[in-house]
């Protein structure tokens, strides 16, 4: 069952809305900053976001009606949020373990050079 | 092969995650389509058969489902005339083939989607606008087969241009909305009010 | 311009981005008779009246977009598959087929417009639903092009080799032409109409497009960052898992108020929350690669337009969406101007800034340069300047249409009840008519700002090549 959201609650619902995005996007950005840099004062600035995150999914939750099944939405979203950094951050540093150098084949592209950027890649069809 | 690279960040790996999450969703979308279709299949319990317009059409508040939802009432024959299965369905699909020559998308929406320069025609069919229940179908032909001078703009100056309907066409058109108005939207459009049973 | 030092391949997507951009101009200008009939409805009444002016609007720039991508994949085709493009000569068969099959198109909507409700006017004229109003002839005529461009896809791969990229866009390719047959049947019924066309509409904005970019984007990494081409392929994977994942079922959203179940209503979403994750993604991996690598591109215009599709995307398509996504307020905002909002910065922020910045790559290569680096000869003013009001242009435009989108669910759905008259007071409430005025002047924005772009794209680096012309002369 669905339960509108209420005429007072509008700006709310935009606003908090918004800001689950926006510091959802913060917080993955400050988290892979202090990682990239080893600053831990900025991992609490990202915390922080998370926090700001975490706050305002619950009042998205509570002015939306999101009860019953749709709590399960908010619940989702708060351990999605919260861990999707951290997932993908692991992945960026495996997925560059292995690759070589950036400057190796950094050499200037001559103007309608049919060569392709990296050779050693590997024929492989999908 | 890096050994450097742990199996959940290898290149194989996520070309057979993408491969498996793509066909997956697309195999559960497949399966939702298959019990949809037959839920709005005119004639189903959400969309109604296109005869509905041989009915009365109301839209309550249903406090089980707390929105509004279509109610099919009576008889209440289109212009006075009943109509069979076929008969009916020929009307709307003309009435239907008429909104998409004239482009009616390009201004207005139907069921919400379309453009937002005219009013949603979704519930035209028990807007307020037509007076009255016993008004209505006579004024809905006149309106449409001359718009400029029965412009309906309330005070925007915005009209709709004549598209030079013939009455045919016009109460096509109108057993086109009939029918759409009868079709259970989950609730949409919220807080609509309906047209007077009298003048 | 002669363009005999570029492969087949590459001169096909000249053509291609040639009549991309002439459409974009063509898309800005209806937009702005459009806007200008929010405000003056009496102009050009009965002539040319809104909905031909905004459907030409938006089918303009559908066809750009996808004139653009298919430039792209042109350009880079033999590069990728190392080998020459198959059917050149066919390939070029099918340009000048499907640029006159457009011109018809465009002209007959603007001339002949409407027609009787049978099946001749859907057939020739106009077939009424909404993106694809194109008349059938002309949707069979877009197919069979999209076959030839495939077979010219695949069959250079299979010449030559095969890559994680162009395996994924051989693939995405075949989705997207498949799902567009969806829209080709006539039904009565409304409800079965939109639930179809609703995968041609859905399933290629949100999905099939955005993997198509994803592959544009992991080769303009590539070519412009010089990123390992190892790394990109593993990324663009991930990207897929990620889109399809969550955009196929976010096809939900659009299922909540056409007649369909009421599961759908958990189902659209569940799955919208979802859609931002990949969103998130890029921003840790757009800072990781920002760190790892230097960030020294030999193309700042191409850089700077990818910059502000990762924006554009964040902002159109992330925060723009999700604030109206959930059921709860879509029932509200469906329909109204919001979705204008939403519609204009999404389209520009995710498709219309990656379009330009390929075309940005290509076109030091047409002039036989190197690159566009930060020397050229005017500072670069007019790409900064386009770039700058165009952005600015579209954002404004999008504020502003939130404004109106924000009243109008107010005072005609929450209040005045989705009737006609609660339609029109919203329509004649300050709040809305002065964010359509707004809308206005941020429209002659984007408006100068294409004719910069325009006049950029015609003159950029040319001084640079009578420079270097002049030097060789004076060397001989």
């Amino acid at each position: 069952m669905l339960e509108p959201v209420e005429l007072k609650d509008f700006f709310i619902v935009f606003f908090s809305g918004a800001m689950v995005i926006m510091a959802g996007a913060l917080y993955a950005l400050l988290f892979a900053w202090s990682r990239l840099q080893s600053k831990p004062w900025m991992m609490v600035l990202a915390y922080a976001s998370y926090g700001i995150l975490f706050i305002s999914v619950l009042v998205l939750g509570s002015a939306a009606h999101l009860h019953g099944f749709w709590w399960w939405l908010v619940i989702t979203m708060l351990v999605g949020y919260l861990l999707a950094p951290h997932g993908i951050w692991n992945l960026c540093v495996a997925t560059h373990a292995s690759s070589v150098a950036p400057e190796a084949d950094e050499k200037d592209l001559e103007p309608g050079s049919n060569q392709p950027i990296n050779k050693t890649i590997k024929e492989e069809s999908v | 092969m890096n050994n450097a690279t742990p199996w959940w960040s290898s290149e194989v790996f996520w070309k057979k995650t993408a491969i498996w999450v793509t066909g997956s969703m697309f195999v559960v979308l497949i399966i939702l389509t298959l019990d949809s279709i037959p839920k709005i299949t005119a004639g189903s319990e959400r969309v109604p058969a296109y005869s509905v317009i041989n009915k009365h059409i109301d839209y309550k508040f249903n406090d089980e489902r707390n929105i509004q939802v279509p109610l099919i009432g009576g008889e209440d024959p289109l212009f006075g005339k009943m109509l069979s299965e076929e008969e009916a369905e020929a009307l709307v699909s003309y009435g239907k083939k008429i909104t998409q020559g004239r482009n009616c998308m390009g201004c207005h929406t139907l069921l919400g989607n379309g453009s937002y320069f005219a009013p949603d025609l979704t519930k035209a069919w028990l807007d307020p606008g037509w007076s009255s229940e016993e008004e209505r179908e006579e004024m809905m032909i006149a309106f449409l087969m001359d718009p400029v001078e029965n412009a309906r703009s309330f005070g925007s100056g915005r009209m709709m241009p004549n598209l030079h309907l013939s009455r045919g066409e016009a109460m096509a058109v109108v057993a086109f909305l009939k029918w759409m108005s009868s079709i259970d939207t989950n609730g949409f459009p919220y807080n609509f009010t309906v047209i007077d049973k009298e003048g | 311009m002669k363009l005999d030092h570029l492969n087949g391949g590459q001169q096909l997507a000249v053509k291609y981005y040639t009549v991309a951009i002439s459409l974009f101009v063509a898309q800005i200008i209806f937009g702005l008779l459009s806007g200008m009939q929010y405000l003056y409805p009496e102009l050009l009444f009965g002539m040319l009246d809104f909905n031909v002016t905004r459907t030409v609007h938006i089918n303009a720039m559908v066809v750009w977009l996808l004139y653009g991508f298919i430039g792209s994949v042109y350009w880079l085709l033999e590069e990728e598959s190392e080998t020459e493009i198959v059917g050149l000569k066919l390939g070029q068969l099918a340009f000048w087929v499907l640029t006159s099959a457009v011109a018809v198109v465009v002209l007959v909507f603007l001339l002949v417009q409407s027609g009787p409700g049978d099946d001749f006017t859907r057939w020739f004229v106009n077939e009424g639903r909404e993106y694809i109003e194109a008349p059938r002839w002309a949707d069979i005529g877009i197919v069979i092009c999209m076959l030839v461009f495939f077979y010219n896809v695949a069959a250079t791969f299979s010449k030559g080799k095969w890559s994680g990229i162009s395996g994924v866009l051989t693939l995405d390719l075949v989705a997207l032409a498949g799902i567009y047959l969806a829209g080709m049947f006539y039904t009565p019924n409304i409800s079965v109409d939109q639930y179809w066309w609703w995968w041609v509409i859905h399933l290629w904005v949100e999905a099939t497009w955005e993997v198509l970019v994803g592959c544009l984007m992991a080769w303009g990494l590539m070519k412009v960052l010089k990123v390992d081409r190892k790394i990109v392929t593993t990324w663009l994977y991930i990207e897929v898992a990620l889109m399809f994942g969550s955009g196929i079922l976010g096809l939900g959203h659009h299922y909540f108020w056409i007649g369909t179940p009421e599961y759908w209503l958990t189902i659209g979403g569940f799955f919208s929350a979802l859609e931002p994750i990949p969103l998130v993604a890029m921003v840790v991996h757009a800072v990781y690669d920002a760190g790892a690598r230097h960030m020294k591109g030999n193309n700042n215009p191409a850089l700077a337009w990818l910059i502000a599709h990762a924006f554009g995307n964040f902002f159109g398509a992330g925060v723009w969406g999700f604030m109206h996504t959930l059921p709860q307020i879509n029932l509200y905002t469906h329909g109204t101007q919001w979705s204008a909002s939403h519609g204009h910065l999404a389209f520009f922020g995710a498709y219309a800034t990656i379009v330009i910045a390929m075309i940005y790559i290509a076109v030091p290569y047409m002039r036989g340069q190197k690159g566009l680096g930060s020397n050229l000869p005017d500072g670069g003013w007019k790409w900064k300047w386009s770039l700058g009001l165009l952005n600015m242009g579209v954002v404004g435009m999008t504020v502003a249409l939130l404004i109106s989108g924000y009243e109008q669910s107010f005072i005609e759905r929450a209040v005045g009840g989705s009737t006609w008259y609660g339609y029109f007071s919203a329509q004649t409430h300050p709040w809305f008519i002065q964010g359509m005025e707004w809308r206005m002047i941020f429209g002659l924005i984007t408006s100068v700002g294409i004719v910069l772009l325009v006049w950029d794209l015609l003159t950029i680096g040319k001084g640079r090549v009578a420079q270097e012309r002049e030097q060789t002369q004076a060397v001989a």
